[in-house]
């Protein structure tokens, strides 16, 4: 018998909603979620809002990052906390990609908060010189001066070969440290 | 010996990575001020928008044969009235069938076919 207000509803639709909610195909709990994403939010925030150039899109992307994560069990579970990490950078590198073919606008366009900026003029430079760089290079970058990560761990995380990590992140290092270096020269000018 | 199979390849790169790098400082330092000024949301947020969409997406898979049997239901149902209308139509005068019947075969017609509509309609506005 359908209820009154409900004309159409599937049974296995309904059978699903009046069943208590099943807890999700993940490999882990909540709260080895909450220890994973405690350890692994900040970077991967970080690396978005560096990459992405708006904080409203990293905010979002970050929250995908993770529920895709909990969405595919197979792919996640047996992992270490290592390979993890790079497994989450992988997820947000493509969100990126994604969201940048789709034509969502890339701008530095938020300026640093004056007052809570660690090294405002600091910040310009590396915003201005960002802002000048690609994704890709911007990507390579950051993974390679900020996370740490070895050409092969970048490649693991970007989908390139370790001989193009090679090869566009000594393209975009010289490319980032000439932008700098005319950023530093106009402020000292 | 190829590039990458030099050990050494790896050690300069190793070792370049070590050196004071005002580029590597550079951007160490915004991604400090950046978790300075931007925290991220709470893990509990996050659990819960994947728990709705994996509902979500659980009930999608389980109303997707009942939306191709409407469909069917629905396609079949407009086939047959086709095939009554062209039959009444006095090019192949049905020998059997009495003017009551074809009526009725008709009205039913109609109703299955509202009521396939109305039911792909429901789940659709129900749905999204």
């Amino acid at each position: 018998m359908t209820p009154a207000g409900e004309p159409g509803r599937g049974i296995l639709a309904r059978e699903l909603e009046l069943q208590p909610a099943e807890p999700m195909a993940a490999p882990m709990s909540e709260l080895e979620f909450q220890r994973l994403y405690d350890a692994t939010a900040g970077p991967i925030l970080g690396y978005l809002v560096a990459v992405s150039g708006r904080r409203d899109v990293a905010d979002d992307l970050l929250q995908e990052t993770y529920c895709r994560l909990l969405a595919r069990p197979r792919k996640a579970s047996g992992l270490d906390a290592d390979a993890t990490r790079r497994y989450l950078f992988r997820i947000a590198t493509n969100l990126v990609r994604d969201r940048w073919r789709s034509g969502e606008t890339q701008s530095f366009a938020e300026p640093v908060e004056a007052g809570q900026a660690v090294d405002l003029d600091a910040s310009i430079d590396i915003r201005a010189m960002l802002q000048h760089l690609k994704t890709r290079e911007r990507q390579l970058l950051w993974l390679a001066y900020v996370e740490g990560m070895d050409h092969a761990e970048i490649a693991a995380a970007t989908g390139l070969t370790r001989l193009s990590v090679r090869m566009l992140l000594y393209r975009a290092r010289n490319k980032a440290k000439l932008l700098l270096h005319r950023g530093e020269t106009t402020h000292a000018s | 010996m190829h590039p990458e199979q030099n050990p050494l390849h790896s050690e300069t790169d190793r070792l370049e990575s070590l050196r004071p790098d005002p580029l590597r400082r550079a951007l160490r330092s915004y991604a400090a001020s950046i978790a300075a000024t931007h925290a991220a949301p709470p893990a509990s947020i996050v659990w819960l928008r994947a728990e709705r969409r994996s509902r979500r997406l659980a009930i999608e898979r389980a109303e997707r044969p009942l939306r191709i049997m409407q469909v069917l239901g629905l396609v079949c149902a407009v086939l047959a009235a086709a095939w009554m209308l062209r039959q009444t139509g006095g090019l192949h005068p049905l020998p059997t069938m009495g003017t009551t019947m074809v009526i009725l075969a008709i009205a039913m017609t109609i109703l299955v076919i509202a009521g396939c509509w109305t039911m792909m309609h429901a789940s659709r506005r129900l749905s999204s």
